[in-house]
């Protein structure tokens, strides 16, 4: 059965077929050749349980919070702002394609609009200001993966909701790898920088009055999201209630900067529904296959298959960081996960490491696929904003982020209690 | 045709989006409310309902705006004419998928109208009043599959089959340009 998902997987994506529906076709072929009894008599109640869903619709209004923020422009004020507070670093400008990145990942959730925002406001500066187009444009499409991993986060909320595990604990676990993923990814660009100053651009220092004006802009995305983050952890709120609240501050903030019209919220909201359709058919579909694989004892298959193995804890999640890896230069993020989850993760968790902290290590690995060719989502959209180029040089300049995830993958393992002391702490 | 079902669709999902606006204004007064010692009470129970039905009215606007997902690894390595047959393939299929859904979905929704079942929830919401139009939905992304791929296959035996490339295709136009 495990020979029979993994290849029809393949098979099946490599056909073009949309994955949600993919997930669809490999539960009905669980159903017709290893079970006994038909699963598909459950399908109707299984679309409607894993769509009627009070967790989930934290997703439409995390999707909603972002639009409204980045169609609002406050992107552009947040991008102006960062650039007074880091451009003394070696590197200049390229750590405020970081920090915006960090930021506004911070609070919308969604790794692919946070690299779009970024990409359009910063790429015409780097022009005017003869940056290397390498390491500027890498920059944005890998601060842009952090959107996956700091709270709140859309994909956290999806690995919750499959593995029924906590969404706090899972958002509280999240928080000091995408800090100190973010802290890695600017010193390691101001250490290229002063070592090939000729890859970064000039260092500005902006007097005290300025970077002072600039906090204005700044201060209310950072109240918005401790107001998420902050509401979430006190318990004052579920994540759904949190993100209902993140959406009100965010029409708020668009308010105050004066960037709220009826345009505006009209694209906001048709580009919230189209992405949530989009994620809601590849859950409905990997629950329907949860269901199919779980029914027909892939418990029991799954244990013989790792007694097969012979291998040890360690040297399982060795082989497990190896195939998202190579599974990550072809399958998109989201896709990633979900088709990945039912199988994968029931194996872990035999092993005796934490659903938490897998959760977490997931999310660093498949961060990695956003910006690993030839299907690297942030490397296209980053791409897509540049007016002049090849995706190769958005490849090149990407690279030495890659590598420092791959140590942030690497330092989970080692050290598990880098994302598990949070949650262990407060709870 | 294709255009115009777009813009059909385009009014559903603004009305699908103006119903989460309202949800989330909704879960942010009950929050405000718990704060005074009050509440409206159950808007866990409705906010899952808005989802439900967001999620199957929303199904079809992200269909034809070519929003659901596909891994493009074999296809763009080919030319515009096997392009186009991976594309009425794929299309097909999820055509065929989508039906079995729909239909699947109404033993649910028979059930529930047979026993006038209500929601075990202190609203007790019958739950025909939910899944109902949550079934409608179903069946309108259900249709405007079979609406899509009818126009493509029509193209396509008139020999144009490289012009469904704009419904059918992998992204949208303006996702690849933004």
């Amino acid at each position: 059965m495990i020979t029979y998902v993994s290849a029809g997987l393949l098979a099946l994506l490599t056909l073009s077929i949309p994955v949600g529906i993919v997930l669809f076709l490999l539960g009905f072929g669980i159903d017709q050749f290893f079970s006994s009894f038909p699963l598909t008599r459950g399908l109707g109640n299984m679309v409607w349980s894993s769509s009627n869903s009070a967790t989930l619709i934290a997703i439409p209004f995390f999707v909603l919070l972002g639009e409204v923020l980045v169609r609002s422009g406050v992107a552009t004020r947040t991008y102006a702002a960062l650039d007074r507070w880091v451009s003394w670093l070696p590197g200049g400008l390229v750590h405020a394609n970081v920090a915006t990145a960090t930021m506004f990942s911070a609070t919308s959730g969604s790794s692919v609009a946070t690299a779009a925002t970024v990409a359009t406001v910063a790429m015409p500066q780097a022009e005017k200001l003869g940056y290397d187009p390498k390491l500027f444009s890498g920059a944005i499409a890998a601060g842009g993966t952090l959107g996956i991993m700091i709270p709140p986060s859309i994909n956290l909320i999806v690995y919750g909701f499959l593995t029924q595990s906590s969404i706090p604990q899972l958002f509280l676990a999240g928080l000091v790898p995408g800090i100190v993923l973010a802290l890695a990814f600017l010193i390691i660009t101001a250490l290229i920088c002063s070592l090939f100053p000729h890859l970064g651009g000039q260092r500005r220092l902006f007097p005290l009055a300025q970077m002072a004006r600039a906090l204005i802009d700044l201060v209310p995305i950072i109240i918005l999201f401790g107001l998420i983050v902050g509401s979430i952890y006190r318990g004052w709120a579920t994540p759904t209630e949190a993100a209902a609240v993140g959406v009100a501050g965010a029409f708020l903030i668009a308010a105050a900067f004066g960037g709220l019209d009826w345009t505006m919220v009209r694209e906001s909201l048709l580009g919230t529904v189209k992405i949530t359709s989009m994620i809601m058919l590849i859950i409905i579909g990997a629950s329907f296959l949860n269901f199919t694989l779980s029914s027909a004892g892939l418990g029991r298959e799954l244990t013989a298959f790792m007694e097969g193995l012979g291998l040890s804890p360690l040297g399982f999640i060795f082989v497990v960081v190896i195939l998202y890896i190579v599974l990550g230069f072809f399958i998109e993020t989201l896709s990633l996960m979900v088709v990945t989850i039912p199988i994968i993760v029931p194996m872990v968790l035999a092993q005796g490491y934490d659903v938490i902290w897998f959760g977490i290590l997931m999310i660093v690995l498949i961060e990695m696929a956003l910006i690993t060719p030839p299907v690297g989502l942030n490397l296209y959209v980053v791409q897509g904003a540049r007016k002049s180029g090849s995706l190769n040089e958005v490849m090149l300049g990407a690279l030495p982020y890659v590598l420092v995830m791959l140590a942030m993958a690497f330092a989970l393992i080692a050290f598990p209690q880098i994302a598990l002391f949070l949650p262990n702490a407060l709870t | 045709m294709i255009a115009w079902l777009r813009n059909v669709n385009r009014a559903v999902a603004l009305a699908v989006g103006l119903g989460l606006l309202g949800m989330a204004a909704f879960v942010v007064l009950d929050v405000i409310l718990r704060q005074l010692h009050t509440s409206f009470g159950g808007s866990e129970e409705l906010a899952g309902y808005a989802m439900a039905l967001a999620t199957s009215w929303g199904m079809g606007y992200t269909l034809l705006e070519l929003g659901h997902i596909r891994i493009d690894l074999l296809r763009s390595r080919t030319g515009p004419r096997v392009r186009a047959m991976f594309d009425l393939f794929a299309m097909s299929v999820m055509t065929g998928v989508v039906v079995t859904v729909a239909v699947k979905c109404w033993p649910v929704v028979a059930r529930a109208i047979e026993n006038e079942s209500r929601a075990n929830t202190p609203l007790a919401t019958p739950l025909a009043w939910v899944q109902v139009p949550w079934f409608a939905g179903w069946v309108w992304f259900a249709l405007m599959s079979c609406a899509v791929t009818l126009a493509a296959l029509s193209l396509t035996l008139r020999s144009r089959g490289i012009e469904t490339e704009p419904f059918l295709g992998p992204f949208a136009e303006q996702d690849r340009l933004t």
